[in-house]
């Protein structure tokens, strides 16, 4: 019995020796995923001036001839760079997007660039659209002033005190508001109805300042871009985004499924061109070219092509507040 | 008659009951004689139990040898054989890497043509997540070990590849939210897939030159082994040459020189396996593995390209990747040695039209930009791009197979001691048996 337990014994440990052949590996380490910290929105700028629509009035009588800009201007300096520089979107429907069918980008913000453009040079093409997202709206103008520096920016930027400490307006070219858009079998109207829910707004935007002073129970969940929200809401990742009249109808005309509340407005937002601070004079030549478009029907124009069909309200060109 | 009562003359076939006579089971008279000593104890007592001793250390000493020469050499045996399998992963999982950047170099280039896609372009997309997804699962089952990351990589494919899917039907529909899902798209495969990738490569790398450093290793079994053994041999040889005046006994003598053979021949051919190893990881692998990076670089510097021209005029970031890659690719072909030099060449030819792209979009002409990027002629980017990959991807493939064949070849290179080693062992024993019981023999 003794020498057969032993016989199993060495024999066990002989094969334990030789039987080396197979060799497990540590399993591969799965990388651990950096979740991006949860991004607390900042508290709403401060909004201390008396009336943040007042932009720098024009220069008395006509402007310059195209391709003849006045020596030294910040205009000419854009004529010598050959094009202007415009920040804008590729992807709010009606606004500025990109046609996938023709690559080209298009809308009622475009449509204002391409008019100063035509005043610059004589010819509305001479533009490079340069595709920014909500948060770089205001880095992108502060930049220093090199040859290809971002000139305007036409992004549906609302006009208000905080954003005039950083960059300049033009005079308000459109006036929308801040509306809802839910799924189509929501039945909530307003964002109070929408407390401990998740409501998608654009980062960095004065849409989500809004929402959060409207209902600070809803739950804020940032995108970096207007389409993004519609990407989160497609998901089901949120059940309603806030935003812009404008931007939520091209949104809702992009989904069937995606329904604008018949809620009023809760904000007023002014559309104002951006551009840099120090640069007053283009600010005065830009207000005259929306003061003409005005005037001959070339805003109405644009509106009634890009605007008109979505959002069911008559045109009525804002009228220009100067003073500043 | 006298009548002698002498005693009658023993028979000459007597014989007393002497212990040599009776059978070694039938030891009990001896155990009697001496009750203290068991059965056991005695069996090794005196100088002939000493001998016996001495040959069942000896034996013992010998089967683990053979044991050990065994050991040594399937030890070498399997780590080339897991060198090559590891090897083989590796490729396979960055022919996976290749695939899904190429994939979306695809995606991304064909959104730069809008809705519209260049059948082709929507083919090669197709394939390469096909024979990606084919990868995964073929990986997986080779090793274990990686199954896990592997389930988690096949998770984010089926991400991006919905994403991808949803996009081109928005595009399709000539709706701008088709642009977002491409970018989500992108971001799932940068930030999900990709590092999952790189973590099974590194995992692989790792394995890899573990085993080919563990390919010299079976040579210590057998030399640390072979030295106690031929140690203990000798030492028996003086011992039994004391006790019994004979200077040498042949049969263990020859079990030492059995031992001696073993080491010195094996030991040899575990060296030079070793050594053609060591070969194969600097050359053949070492460039397989430099040429697969340079691929990846390169389609990853493909897709920056075009998400430089998506982002119109903001896309900096992506240009600086482009950069990056580029240089990657450069300094991974450089590695690549001699043999690249038509490699080189068609790189070179990408990189100047992606030179002239970039002037174009930097100059404010987008439009004759994305023309280059998309176009099919001959100075664009995708035809100068595709003749780099067809070269890059048929040397990829030789150099691979070299790889493979080399290490295969060494490890056919090594003598079956593996199997033969335990044999030897017990021949050295049975030899060594034979030579002490011609010594017990005589105290019989």
């Amino acid at each position: 019995m003794k020498k057969k337990r032993l016989i199993a014994a060495s024999l066990t440990l002989l094969f334990a020796a030789t039987a080396c052949g197979s060799t497990t590996y540590e399993a591969t380490q799965i990388p651990v995923k950096q979740t991006p910290p949860v991004s607390t929105p900042a508290p709403p700028a401060k909004q201390d001036c008396t009336n943040p629509l007042q932009s720098y009035a024009p220069d008395p009588g006509p402007l310059s001839a195209p391709g003849a800009m006045p020596t030294g201007s910040t205009m000419a300096k854009i004529q010598a760079h050959g094009r202007l520089v415009a920040g804008i979107s590729a992807d709010s429907l009606n606004l500025g997007s990109r046609n996938p069918i023709s690559g080209k980008i298009e809308g009622f913000d475009i449509d204002m660039i391409r008019a100063v453009a035509e005043a610059i040079f004589g010819d509305e093409n001479k533009v490079e659209l340069r595709v920014i997202s909500s948060p770089q709206r205001l880095p992108v103008l502060k930049a220093p002033r090199t040859p290809g520096a971002v000139d305007i920016v036409a992004r549906n930027m609302t006009i208000n005190c905080a954003r005039w400490k950083e960059i300049a307006f033009s005079a308000e070219y459109y006036r929308s508001g801040q509306k809802l858009l839910v799924r189509s079998d929501m039945k909530a109207e307003t964002l109070a109805q929408l407390s401990g829910q998740k409501v998608c707004a654009p980062a960095g935007s004065t849409s989500l300042d809004n929402m959060i002073k409207a209902n600070p129970k809803v739950v804020p969940v940032t995108a970096d871009t207007d389409t993004g929200c519609l990407v989160l809401f497609q998901q089901g990742k949120v059940v309603a985004i806030t935003g812009d009249d404008t931007v939520l109808a091209g949104e809702a005309a992009q989904d069937p499924y995606a329904r604008i509340t018949k809620a009023p407005a809760f904000s007023a937002e002014p559309y104002g061109l951006g551009m840099n601070p120090a640069q007053v004079d283009f600010v005065k030549f830009v207000n005259k070219v929306l003061e003409e478009m005005k005037a001959d029907g070339r805003w109405k124009a644009s509106y009634d092509k890009w605007l008109g069909p979505s959002l069911e309200v008559p045109a009525v060109p804002p009228a220009p507040v100067y003073g500043r | 008659m006298t009548q002698t009562t002498s005693a009658p003359p023993p028979p000459a076939t007597w014989s007393p009951p002497a212990p040599q006579a009776a059978p070694p089971g039938r030891q009990a008279p001896a155990s009697r004689t001496a009750p203290k000593l068991g059965p056991i104890a005695a069996w090794f007592d005196g100088t002939p139990g000493r001998m016996r001793a001495l040959l069942i250390a000896l034996a013992v000493v010998a089967v683990l040898f053979g044991a050990a020469a065994a050991q040594g050499f399937r030890s070498s045996d399997g780590a080339l054989q897991r060198a090559e399998d590891n090897t083989a992963q590796l490729v396979r999982i960055q022919s996976i890497h290749t695939n899904l950047v190429s994939a979306n170099a695809d995606a991304t280039n064909s959104f730069l043509v809008g809705g519209l896609e260049p059948p082709a372009q929507r083919q090669h997309f197709v394939d390469s997540m096909t024979t990606a997804a084919r990868l995964v699962s073929e990986a997986a089952t080779a090793q274990p070990a990686d199954q896990k990351a592997l389930g988690e990589l096949n998770s984010t494919l089926l991400t991006y590849q919905g994403l991808i899917e949803q996009a081109r039907a928005n595009n399709r529909q000539g709706l701008p939210i088709g642009s977002q899902y491409l970018k989500d798209a992108n971001a799932t495969l940068q930030a999900d897939s990709l590092p999952l990738l790189d973590a099974l490569v590194k995992a692989n790398e790792n394995r890899i030159n573990t085993e080919f450093n563990g390919v010299g290793r079976g040579n210590a079994w057998l030399l640390l082994g072979g030295a106690v053994t031929l140690v203990v041999l000798v030492l028996g040889l003086i011992w039994l040459a004391r006790r019994t005046h004979r200077y040498v006994n042949v049969p263990i003598a020859a079990a030492a020189v059995l031992v001696l053979l073993t080491v010195v021949i094996g030991g040899a051919s575990l060296s030079s396996a070793a050594n053609a190893a060591k070969d194969t990881q600097d050359q053949a692998y070492a460039n397989t593995l430099a040429l697969s990076r340079a691929r990846i670089a390169a389609y990853d510097a493909k897709s920056n390209e075009s998400l430089t021209l998506i982002a119109r005029g903001s896309g900096t970031a992506f240009q600086d990747a482009w950069v990056k890659s580029a240089k990657d690719v450069d300094d991974q072909l450089a590695i690549g040695g001699t043999t690249n030099r038509t490699l080189q060449d068609t790189w070179s030819a990408y990189k100047a039209v992606h030179v002239q792209i970039r002037e174009d979009d930097d100059k404010g002409r987008w439009d004759d930009a994305v023309t280059k990027a998309i176009g099919s002629g001959k100075a664009t980017s995708n035809a100068t791009f595709t003749t780099f990959d067809k070269a890059s991807n048929e040397q990829l493939d030789e150099l691979s197979e070299t790889t493979q064949s080399e290490l295969s070849d060494a490890r056919d290179g090594l003598p079956p001691i593996g199997w033969l080693g335990l044999p030897i062992g017990i021949l050295a024993a049975l030899l060594i048996a034979w030579g002490v019981s011609q010594r017990l023999e005589e105290y019989r």
